[in-house]
């Protein structure tokens, strides 16, 4: 190897290190992970209680905002404000890093019958109470896209519990898209798109 | 007793008056419009004059179009059956007028202005959505009305109203004038109306004058005949 390939190599890795570090490295959050959030989410951010949210193949956009908001408090849960509050951000970014890396696993539906009205309100919106459809932020597909969340195979209770702090205002670290969507919604509405969102692969 | 139950209800009555104050004012902000003296109509304010400089993308603006193509759908036909407008092919000019104007509460929108908040949408976005929406075709079969009043409804489109929105209701990008043509006629009879009874608080005043005299059913002639008007024909 000549000295110049091994000081273009050099120059490369201080180009990228800036971006790598922006990205967050998911090698480097898997002690962290293991420790801190692994007893909630799941090993591999595929979390077992339905009220706990499954992390894993979040867009790594949001998960990353998500967890800077618990540490600065604009999102207020009493679980994750104290857990992350002493983490560097850093850790934060390798952590959103590590779990939007990891395989979604299939979701659980619990009330099949609602999953016809909650494709409808998915794919169509209810142009009668003014709600858009999802899919345009969260893709067809339910896998998000940047700052709008990864929302297949999500557990149904936490998703229930997420319209309800939207629509009470209580969940308001975000824009307020999503307060003014639950606010429209019905409980009905509300429960078939959660149970839609839990069936989509 | 009586005297302090009678201001214990008030008072409880103004908390509750504030509150719903208070809810209203974070949906939409409200703005002076036609209503307020010395309103001036097309005097585009900083951030307006920031988007039109802006030098915008419509391949950009696919991607922050994704907010608003849950209701205007993906091709920007909207729902005529609910009143949402069609949009596809309008000016950039004026879809960020519009746009901005319902997002400083010149325009009232209580359902889209959640969606146009400077939470959501930053003013380069709002002009590369702009841009997309300029980009794609304007729909031929757009809502019509039931064609019985076509007569009036043109000699009235051509007295009053082509002189700004052009003849084939093409409208004008540098005077924030819509384009007419390919619109669904719910949402033009709606809006017109609106105008004329000065609940579109953003209009023109001298399309507002013009419209004085209108009737319902000269409102619904022209709306007809506009959402007949095609830029294909040229």
């Amino acid at each position: 190897m000549t000295s110049q390939t091994l000081l273009r190599i050099a120059a490369l890795a201080i180009l990228a290190s800036p971006l790598v570090a922006q990205a967050g490295d998911a090698s480097k959050a898997i002690s962290l992970a293991g420790n801190l959030c692994a007893s909630c989410h799941g090993e591999d951010g595929n979390s077992a209680i339905p009220n706990f949210p499954k992390l894993a193949g979040q867009q790594v956009v949001y998960l990353l905002r998500e967890l800077k908001d618990y540490k600065s408090g604009k999102r207020q849960n009493e679980v994750m404000g104290p857990l992350v509050s002493g983490l560097a951000d850093d850790d934060l970014a390798n952590l959103a890093a590590f779990y939007a890396s990891q395989k979604p696993a299939p979701g659980t539906v619990t009330e099949p019958s609602l999953l016809p009205v909650g494709k409808t309100l998915y794919l169509k919106g209810n142009a009668a109470s003014d709600i858009p459809s999802c899919e345009s932020c969260h893709e067809v597909d339910g896998s998000g896209s940047g700052k709008f969340p990864r929302v297949a195979g999500q557990n149904v209770e936490y998703l229930l519990e997420q319209f309800r702090l939207y629509a009470a205002g209580k969940r308001n670290n975000g824009t307020r898209v999503m307060r003014t969507i639950a606010e429209r919604m019905s409980e009905k509405e509300t429960r078939a798109v959660s149970e839609y969102m839990a069936s989509m692969p | 007793m009586k005297t302090t139950l009678r201001s214990f209800i008030l008072a409880a009555l103004g908390i509750l008056a504030a509150q719903s104050t208070l809810a209203q004012s974070e949906r939409q902000p409200r703005a002076k419009g036609i209503e307020s003296p010395g309103y001036v109509w097309n005097t585009p304010d900083k951030d307006l004059n920031r988007a039109l400089d802006y030098k915008a993308s419509a391949k950009r603006g696919l991607v922050a179009y994704k907010i608003c193509r849950g209701c205007h759908l993906p091709d920007g036909y909207g729902k005529p059956e609910v009143l949402y407008p069609q949009i596809a092919g309008q000016h950039a000019s004026v879809t960020l007028k519009q746009m901005m104007d319902i997002r400083a509460g010149r325009r009232d929108n209580p359902a889209m202005a959640p969606f146009v908040g400077d939470w959501i949408v930053t003013v380069e976005e709002l002009a590369d959505i702009a841009a997309h929406i300029k980009s794609l075709p304007p729909p031929a079969n757009n809502q019509k009305g039931d064609g019985k009043n076509l007569a009036k409804g043109k000699a009235l489109y051509d007295k009053d109203c082509a002189s700004c929105h052009g003849a084939n209701g093409e409208g004008d990008h540098k005077k924030f004038y819509p384009m007419v043509a390919h619109q669904h006629y719910g949402y033009l009879v709606r809006e017109t109306r609106e105008s004329r009874d000065q609940g579109r608080r953003n209009a023109s005043p001298d399309m507002v004058k013009v419209l004085k005299g209108y009737s319902d059913a000269d409102v619904e002639a022209v709306s007809d005949y506009m959402s007949r008007l095609s830029l294909a024909k040229k």
